[in-house]
């Protein structure tokens, strides 16, 4: 198929409906409100429902009840959005049902700016609900990888029974690239679903709940789902490696649209005869962790930079894995402040700085010395 | 650049009030903060850009302010905090602007007939000879990738924003992906609808990577060559 040049949120929504997703609830919520925009125009062209809630707690609701038909049920909001929704995610979670959310985030904390943020990987990757349930969390930084993780989502929320969460700061939103999509959105077969309700002609009612009240049964369900996460673990750890090889100096450890920005300093670093790598996370549960742990504790590495657009979030995974074995440490802007790639050059020259190693390279590269760690 | 602009015919823009609507995403903001930057640099009456994109919130014409502050253009965008608001702020410089207008008036638009809504505010202010309407067209873009398309956004766009158009743009492209075959996909696109509407093509608007690789009389049209101002964090200028 060709390309098409469309914003992120546009092609969110349209491989959505490429992946067979035809109810979509939404409450509008800068930056993302151009997906409920395509929906509205788009879901009635393929006999398909999009509702807007009258809040999303609302909205949340309308997806524990069209999840429970077995039917593919999608929403998207933006960070205050997603924290209204967190008492029926974790209801579904518990329930086993299969549904697809996007954050596309915003600064925080509260009602915070309507720029580009990456705070709310806790939320995503380490509850953000009650109960213990985790979310497969997946993060793209292309629009073209966007589209790409947007159906594979459906299809992991159904060979899960759990929900998936794509997260991507602002700009994937908000941002214009070209994009191909599949003429049909091919993925491997899927077990049938028994416990949807799809009426009760011709067998017993069904019931789907996350009610518990004997707490051996509850602990049952807790502990399957558990399983259920061990096994992501094993088979849906996602990452991308650019230019890590055995001359790093400094491996950077960036997720989403962060990871482009210092795929830039990479670039010039690499001009001035300085060798970095850069992991990028696509997977953020389940976290790409022994392959992170293998590229952190290469021989050469004097440090592992975190790169985010938060005040360390994901560096607290990233020193947990790494423990302590290479140094580890941070640099990040927030509040809708968007790093430049000069910004992580200079963290870059001053780890150098500070973690010599045997020679000392040409510090040419540095416009600054002055660290702007916080 | 220079040598592009002098083989191409010149652009014609007679009117003052110079109005760049389109779908959202067909490329108005970096067309208009070009236009701004080329009249500025091509004639002599002072310009001025005004940006009324209340739908969009990333990516507007205000993002390249200190290139067009440095080229004495002069920008109408809201200051302080609301800078970066996505909150409907119609200032009232900018009807005072329309008004009482000093040299060409660039007005940055919305998308879509919902972005161009903000003019009926406006209207009262435009004389019905005292504007030039403009649609961006971008063959490439979901909603205008055929002439139906097209003239379904223009009709949603003149009954949103009570104005006229008088004209077309031809801004089709793929980014860094455009080649001249882009260019000609969206030339042959513009033709249709300026047959069917009776409405010229103005210009065509494309990156000089990819015009020194076209035949400019070929064309048939005034291009103007586009510096992309509007980068995303990652992109250096000149890059693409």
């Amino acid at each position: 198929m060709t390309k098409v040049l469309m914003k992120g949120n546009e092609a969110i929504a349209e491989a959505a409906i490429k992946a067979g997703c035809r109810a979509y609830f939404c409450y509008p919520i800068t930056p993302q409100s151009e997906v409920a925009e395509y929906m509205a125009k788009r879901m009635p062209e393929v006999d398909g429902v999009f509702l807007q809630g009258e809040s999303e707690v609302g909205v949340g609701n309308m997806l524990f009840g069209a999840a429970a038909t077995g039917r593919r049920v999608f929403s998207t909001s933006s960070s205050p959005g997603i924290s209204l929704m967190q008492e029926s995610i974790s209801y579904m979670a518990g329930a086993q049902l299969p549904v697809v959310l996007v954050n596309i985030m915003r600064g925080g904390p509260g009602l915070g700016g309507i720029l580009p943020a990456q705070s709310d990987y806790f939320q995503s990757v380490k509850g953000g609900g009650h109960g213990d349930y985790r979310l497969l969390v997946l993060a793209p930084s292309t629009i073209q990888e966007a589209v790409d993780l947007m159906m594979l989502s459906f299809h992991l929320a159904d060979k899960y029974r759990n929900p998936v969460m794509m997260i991507g700061d602002g700009m994937i939103g908000q941002m214009m690239e070209p994009v191909e999509f599949p003429d049909k959105y091919e993925e491997p077969p899927l077990p049938d679903k028994p416990w949807a309700l799809t009426g009760a002609a011709g067998r017993k009612a069904q019931v789907v709940k996350s009610l518990f009240l004997d707490p051996i049964m509850l602990e049952k369900n807790s502990w399957l789902l558990h399983e259920k996460y061990e096994q992501m673990k094993l088979n849906e750890t996602r990452f991308e490696l650019y230019k890590v090889n055995p001359k790093n100096e400094i491996l950077i450890i960036s997720y989403g649209t962060m990871a482009r920005i210092c795929q830039t300093a990479i670039d010039e670093l690499e001009e001035h005869g300085i060798s970095v790598g850069l992991f990028r996370p696509v997977s953020l549960f389940p976290f790409p962790e022994q392959q992170l742990l293998k590229a952190a504790t290469q021989k050469g590495v004097k440090a592992v930079l975190t790169v985010e657009m938060s005040t360390a979030q994901m560096h607290e995974d990233v020193q947990r894995i790494v423990m302590g074995k290479t140094p580890t440490e941070f640099f990040g802007r927030t509040g809708g402040v968007v790093p430049s790639p000069q910004e992580v050059i200079d963290q870059v020259m001053g780890l150098l700085d500070k973690y010599p190693g045997k020679k000392k390279a040409q510090h040419s590269a540095s416009k600054s010395k002055k660290a702007q760690g916080k | 650049m220079e040598v592009e602009l002098k083989i191409s015919a010149p652009i014609l823009l007679p009117r003052d009030i110079i109005v760049i609507v389109g779908s959202y995403g067909s490329g108005k903001s970096e067309v208009a903060v070009n236009l701004a930057r080329h009249l500025q640099l091509s004639q002599t009456e002072p310009v001025s850009i005004a940006d009324l994109d209340i739908v969009n919130p990333y990516f507007r014409s205000r993002e390249a302010i200190k290139v067009l502050n440095k080229l004495k253009v002069r920008s109408i965008v809201p200051e302080g905090g609301q800078f970066y608001a996505d909150l409907p702020i119609i200032l009232p410089s900018i009807k005072g602007a329309i008004e009482n207008k000093q040299g060409k008036l660039i007005l940055d638009v919305g998308g879509d007939d919902a972005g161009a809504k903000v003019l009926s505010s406006l209207t009262d202010a435009f004389r019905p000879d005292g504007y030039d309407m403009l649609m961006v067209i971008n063959a490439n873009r979901p909603f205008t990738s055929n002439m139906a398309g097209c003239i379904k956004m223009m009709n949603q766009i003149e009954a949103a924003s009570r104005l006229k158009f008088t004209g077309l743009i031809s801004n089709t492209h793929l980014m860094e992906h455009t080649t001249s075959e882009t260019i000609e996909l969206g030339l042959k696109l513009c033709g249709e609808v300026s047959g069917e509407t009776s409405l010229p093509v103005r210009f065509v608007s494309a990156e000089q990577r990819v015009i020194s690789t076209m035949n400019i009389e070929q064309i048939g049209h005034p291009v103007l060559v586009l510096d992309r101002l509007l980068l995303k964090p990652w992109e250096k200028p000149g890059q693409t």
